[in-house]
């Protein structure tokens, strides 16, 4: 009886025993990922637009230390991006003024900057214009021609670079 | 009274003694007790279930009948040891990780297994007739840890008297 | 003499054998292998952000339990590797999934770089266990990116091989 229970306990085991399980992949699992990427843009401004006190007979025109300019937006793909400046009003100086259209630049490197501008208080001039997302940047060196006409002082002027994409 | 009645009286005091020596001495157990026990079925089997759905896997249940006849009013002790631990190739499962339910209790008793001690399974006094019948129910704590593997291990089941 | 032979009887009694009958049964677990993996998010998302204050932008949620558990053979090797079904996706634009990254931590878990192409290894370990680490996603922001919301599946397989 002892060794007949014996018997049939081994017989299964063998059964059991041989029979082969190959995996390689135990589990999955899925993780959804979403990016959201919304239009925003920002202009870096480095360096500051100073003309130095000069003889006209010795310098016509007077220049400024490079001004960097960054411009970097985000936009959707084939959408337009344009970068304008716009002066204040004239440079002023208590009750004195010099016209801003004494004002010019170029620009320095950056593909898709304007090569040279005037500027406008009366409307925004062009900086840059570029298609699709990006960053960009260049050296612009403003320009203030020096004359004899301008009444001494301190002469000051706001101007405002505007990004946009329609 | 004569030396050679004394001698007889001796011899046959002697004789009677030694009868009953003979009578006392005797196996009791021949023929007087009687056990039987059947286990079924002889292959007791875990489901595969994952651990985070049954952290306790239970085996079907296994039916021990048993039966004890000519104990007159001494007791009976049914046991059951495992052999070793679970074994599948190296791996290893403590045999401690099984356990046992039973019904009825009692006589019947719930316990942990062990390779190293029998374990009471049930055990009672006098005579078990007819025969009488209980259910184990084996249960084996799951975890990851385990190898993978087939494990086995033989159980010995024991019904004594004394 | 008499109660010295009985006692001797008594004495002998005590030392008659103890009756037992016997039965064997056979203990048999199988243990398939065997696996689930857990995840305390099944999404992550990367909110819009300034690529210049934020050029690495991290995940909603911040970070991801993962549990592994597996039972293999013993001494098996047990990896766990995720690889992206696409690269992340607006319509027709399309960002590399390799601006996705991550850090981990937890014993046997590894950081990568999400690919399209082959599947990157996020944890290793031997043998059965249970292993609990968490994975930290970073979305590589830049100036370049095309509006656009985008999505990927990330594709995570446990395996013994």
């Amino acid at each position: 009886m002892r060794k007949t229970l014996w018997k049939v306990g081994l017989s299964a085991a063998v059964v059991l025993l041989t029979s082969t399980s190959a995996y390689a992949q135990l589990a999955t699992q899925n993780i959804n990922a979403t990016a959201v990427v919304a239009a925003r843009g920002r202009i870096t401004l480095t360096g500051a637009i100073n003309f130095p006190d000069t003889d006209p007979f010795v310098s016509p025109t007077i220049n400024a230390a490079g001004l960097t300019v960054q411009a970097l937006a985000r936009v959707a793909v084939g959408a337009g991006v344009s970068l304008t400046v716009q002066a204040g009003g004239n440079f002023v100086s208590a009750g004195d003024s010099i016209a801003i259209g004494n004002l010019t630049w170029a620009t320095a490197g950056g593909a898709g900057f304007n090569a040279t501008g005037t500027m406008s208080s009366a409307t925004a001039q062009p900086v840059g214009s570029w298609t699709g997302p990006g960053a960009h940047n260049a050296t612009q060196t403003y320009t203030l021609v020096n004359d004899w006409a301008y009444a001494p002082g301190n002469y000051v002027v706001t101007l405002t670079y505007t990004l946009t994409s329609p | 009274m004569s030396a050679r009645t004394r001698t007889r009286l001796t011899l046959w005091r002697t004789g009677r003694l030694l009868l009953i020596l003979g009578f006392l001495a005797a196996p009791e157990v021949a023929g007087a007790q009687q056990l039987n026990l059947t286990i079924s079925p002889l292959i007791v089997t875990f489901p595969t279930t994952d651990p985070d759905t049954a952290p306790v896997l239970s085996a079907a249940p296994v039916t021990v009948e048993y039966r004890v006849r000519g104990n007159g009013n001494r007791p009976w002790l049914l046991t059951v040891q495992a052999s070793g631990d679970l074994v599948s190739g190296q791996s290893r499962i403590p045999v401690s990780a099984v356990t046992w339910a039973a019904t009825p209790a009692p006589p019947f008793r719930a316990g942990t297994m062990s390779s190293t001690q029998a374990q009471t399974l049930a055990s009672g006094n006098g005579n078990a007739n007819p025969t009488a019948t209980g259910t184990v129910t084996f249960r084996l704590t799951n975890s990851w840890t385990y190898d993978a593997g087939i494990y086995l291990q033989t159980l010995t089941f024991t019904l004594s008297t004394p | 003499m008499h109660t010295a032979l009985v006692t001797s009887a008594v004495m002998l009694l005590a030392a008659v054998a103890i009756e037992a009958q016997r039965g064997t049964a056979l203990l048999l677990v199988n243990l398939p292998a065997q696996a689930r993996l857990s995840f305390s998010a099944t999404s992550v998302t990367y909110p819009d952000a300034d690529p210049t204050t934020t050029p690495l932008v991290a995940s909603v949620p911040v970070s991801i339990t993962i549990t592994v558990r597996a039972r293999v053979q013993r001494n098996s090797q047990v990896t766990l590797t995720v690889q992206s079904t696409d690269d992340l996706r607006s319509g027709v634009t399309v960002l590399p999934a390799s601006l996705m990254t991550w850090t981990v931590t937890g014993p046997g878990f590894a950081g990568g770089t999400l690919s399209r192409s082959a599947p990157q290894l996020v944890g290793r370990w031997t043998g059965s266990g249970v292993r609990v680490g968490t994975q930290s996603y970073r979305f590589e922001n830049r100036w370049t990116h095309p509006t656009g919301t985008y999505s990927a599946t990330l594709v995570y397989t446990l395996a013994s091989p």
